[in-house]
Order: structure tokens, then sequence, then C-alpha cells
């Protein structure tokens, strides 16, 4: 496997990756923010969202048909029509594209699920890795206060109910994340991650995300020239407006 | 788990690693796969297959293609939408065939019964490989199926199948037209470069996965006969 950046794409890839409650979706966003207001082209891309596939996983969830093989398979049928219709045009197109969970999420759970590593890597190897991969190590206690304080009730298989490890959902909860989290140790040097001490600051860490993001990636060459051109029917009514609703358009322009 | 007490002669095997957790060996009943496309005839002799299994006694399920509870209903919506990606339709694919393969073949086999699939990983491997998927991934992702007691696979010629399913339905099926391919804008033509590109893909994995052609340009009636025949056999020599 190789990264965005060996392939000679345009595009850079940046994931996150921690386990829930680590605070990665809240590096991300900030990270996002700040990418945006440079007039970066960025477009960020979520886990388990693609619009083709969602009704299945969530029948497949709501209703505990899933097991560890087709729970994998139709995470892995997720990921590859995002990659396919979403990633891989933009990083074409020299975006700086940032995704909250990426394969790593599919290798640490399905194995922890059962599924054999080999498989499970086998599936995914259509795609490149990422330029940058941020780990957000937090201590699972942490992780698991922040959870279990905002949500009081676990789904079944975010639970890892599925796996039979304890008949009390927050139990198994608590076991299914030593589990994963051991897993993503496991890969951290394999994979080059960049781990990020999760037990601190926000702030904190998102000085550092933003200074790594800048010391591996060269952001000037990611900045929009210029505006999009609008449809002629827009162009007319948009031209008086800010800045900060050109940004905004361009935002739809490039999703 | 429990143990079922009559073991297999011929030792059943998944192609790779298989399903977590389930011990091949405990797989008593006979799996049987007809491959072919639409318009060889499959549906007709699964059809005639399934009358003479239960009328001989033999508990009969079947499966096949976009059957899943899971995902049958969302693949179909999906194809419908035309914009479906390679990678993401294979996926989608295997997906359906795991929740049948778990839910369906293997509790059945499990309980001694036939069953009898209406294609299976091979002509999914063969459109894949037709839209330029690397075989060894094909291979990895299906190492989860089980290895049929039998595969047959009805082979009609591209001109044969045209006729038929014209006949059939007076059109060409965008899929089995392989329209996503843009071989050509014609249907016609699509569908003949298609189905040979079908047909050379299937002789391909024919050699790695030993399945029997059947000719099936032949009526219907001496294709049942040597199927009957054939299956005959492997029931009571295995």
């Amino acid at each position: 496997m190789k990264t965005f950046r060996e392939l000679n794409y345009p595009g850079r890839l940046v994931a996150v990756e921690g386990l829930d409650g680590s605070g990665k979706s809240t590096q991300i966003y900030l990270l996002k923010r700040w990418l945006e207001a440079e007039g970066i082209k960025v477009y960020f891309s979520e886990w388990n969202s693609s619009e083709l596939v969602k009704s299945a996983t969530s029948k497949g969830k709501k209703r505990e048909l899933l097991t560890p093989t087709t729970f994998s398979l139709i995470h892995a049928t997720d990921f590859a029509d995002r990659y396919e219709r979403h990633l891989l045009p933009l990083l074409r197109a020299g975006y700086v594209v940032l995704c909250d969970r990426y394969v790593f999420t599919a290798f640490a759970r399905d194995v922890v699920r059962g599924c054999p590593p080999e498989w499970v890597r086998g599936v995914y190897n259509f795609a490149a890795l990422p330029d940058l991969t941020f780990f957000f190590k937090s201590d699972l206690e942490v992780s698991l206060q922040r959870i279990l304080d905002g949500r009081p009730k676990l789904k079944f298989f975010e639970a890892g109910m599925d796996l039979r490890l304890s008949t009390d959902p927050y139990e198994s909860f608590r076991i299914f994340q030593g589990r994963i989290l051991e897993q993503y140790l496991a890969m951290s040097r394999e994979f080059d991650f960049l781990v990020m001490d999760a037990n601190q600051a926000a702030e904190k860490q998102q000085v550092l995300v933003r200074k790594l993001v800048r010391e591996h990636i060269d952001l000037s060459k990611f900045k929009r020239q210029g505006p999009l051109p609008l449809p002629p029917s827009v162009r007319r009514e948009k031209r008086a407006e800010p800045p900060v609703a050109v940004v905004a358009v361009e935002e739809e322009a490039g999703v | 788990m429990k143990k079922q007490s009559a073991v297999q002669k011929t030792a059943r095997r998944f192609y790779g690693h298989g399903i977590p957790g389930v011990n091949p060996e405990q797989l008593a009943g006979k799996l049987i796969a007809v491959e072919g496309a639409d318009g060889s005839g499959r549906s007709t002799q699964i059809a005639q297959l399934v009358g003479w299994l239960e009328t001989g006694g033999h508990p009969t399920v079947q499966v096949g293609l976009k059957r899943s509870t899971l995902v049958s209903e969302e693949l179909a919506r999906a194809q419908e939408g035309n914009i479906l990606s390679r990678t993401t339709l294979g996926l989608f694919y295997a997906t359906d065939f795991a929740d049948q393969l778990e839910n369906m073949i293997l509790p059945a086999l499990r309980a001694g019964f036939i069953v009898l699939a209406d294609r299976y990983i091979y002509t999914l491997m063969a459109r894949d490989m037709v839209r330029g998927m690397d075989e060894a991934w094909l291979k990895n992702l299906y190492g989860i199926a089980l290895e049929p007691d039998g595969v047959f696979y009805l082979s009609v010629e591209p001109e044969e199948l045209v006729q038929r399913n014209l006949a059939k339905s007076a059109t060409l099926d965008y899929w089995e037209s392989g329209m996503d391919l843009g071989l050509s804008r014609d249907l016609f033509d699509s569908f003949v470069q298609y189905q040979i590109r079908m047909q050379a893909a299937f002789r391909h994995l024919q050699k790695t996965y030993g399945f029997e052609i059947i000719d099936a340009n032949r009526p219907v009636e001496a294709v049942t006969r040597e199927l009957r025949k054939k299956i005959s056999g492997l029931m009571n020599g295995g």
C-alpha cells in the first residue's frame, strides 16, 4: 500500500483515528475550519456516511442482522462508495481530503470481531494510504468516561454486544474498546501514525495538529486560485456579496 | 456448537479463511451451484432440479444473487441509479452473498439440506474481473465462500443468448449487456461483446475452481438429463 503522495496524486489525504470519545472528531473539525479560512481546497468525509449504503447498514444494525463478516463487508462497501465517488476525484483535483476514520478503523474493529487480519486488509487494499494519519491516544478510562457521561444508552454494535463479551452493555463496551485500543497500538508503527496525546486540552492538541499538517503538507499548493465561476443566473445575484459568501458557494461546488 | 455425527467423506472446505467460528466439517448437506448468463436456461433447470430432488425426498433450499435480507433492496436501488463504481458494486454483491451464506446456506447445510444456488461466487468474480478488478483481490474477498459439492456452468453462445433474451422480453438487460463498461452504445453489440468477455472470464476461473461446463446450447431436456446424472453421481459418491 502506498500513500497518495507516493502515487503522485495532486491532493493529500489526512486521516484521524482513535477510540470513540478520544476527541478526534473535534480535532479534525477544527483542522477543517482552519484550512477553509486559509483558502485551501478541503473536503471532509466521515466513516459510514455513504448515502448509497446507509439504509442497509442502519437496517442491519437496528435488526441485529450483522455478523462479523457482513459487518466488515457492508462498511467496506460504504468506504468504497465514498472512495471511488468522492475521495479519488477530489484527490485528483488537488484537494486536501480530511477523513474522520479511515481503513484502520476497519482493521481494528473487524479483527476484534474475529475476522482474519489478512482478509480484512486484503479487502481494503484497493485504497491508498493517507499521507498523514493522526492517532488520538487517550487513556481508556478517559474515552469511556466521555462517551458514558454524554450518552447513557449504548447501541448494540457500538458496545460490541455482538461479541457476547458481557451481558452488561457498559461492561461490554469497556472490554470492546480496550481490545480496539490494543489493535490501534499494534498498528501504530507499521502505518506511521502521528500519535497525539489526547488527554491534553483540545486547544493545545489543535496547535500541534496544525503545526504538523503545515510541516508535512506544503499548503500553498492547495489554495484555490480564484473563486469558481458560478452559473449565470447565480452569478448576477451573488456578485455584490462579501467574500465569506463566496467561500460557502465554493464549498458546495467542491462537494 | 453441537457436533454432527455424520462426517463428510470428501473434505469440506472454505476457499480461504471462511467464516469465523464455522467448522466446515459440521456441514452435512450438499451445496450445488448452477452458473450461467440470463437466457442460459438456468432458472428452468433449477426449477426442474428442485422438483426432482424434492420428489426424491431431499429437503431443498434455494439461494441466489440479490436475495439477502440485508442489502438486496439497497443494491437494486443503487443499480437503478447507475452511480455505482466497480469496487462498490463488487463489495455490495459480496455483502449480499455473505449474508445469504451465513443466514441461509450454512444453517441449511448444517441441517442436512440440499442447497441449490442460482449462481454463486463465480458469476460475481467473472463480472468483477470483466470490470478490471484484481483477481488476487477477488480471491481473498471470496475466501469466505464454501466450496460447493458441484458447480455447473451452463454455457451458451452469445449469439444464441441474444436470441433467447429477445424472444423472452423483447429487450436486453442493462447490466447483462455490460452497458456500464461503455463497450458500445448499441445495446445489441454491447450485449454480445460483454457476454464474450464473461465467457472468457468463466473459462479462466474454471482452471482454478474446476467446475463443470455444460453445453446449454442443446434442448432443455438434454441439459436436464445431464444435470440429473451428474448430481445423482455426487449425491451417491460424496
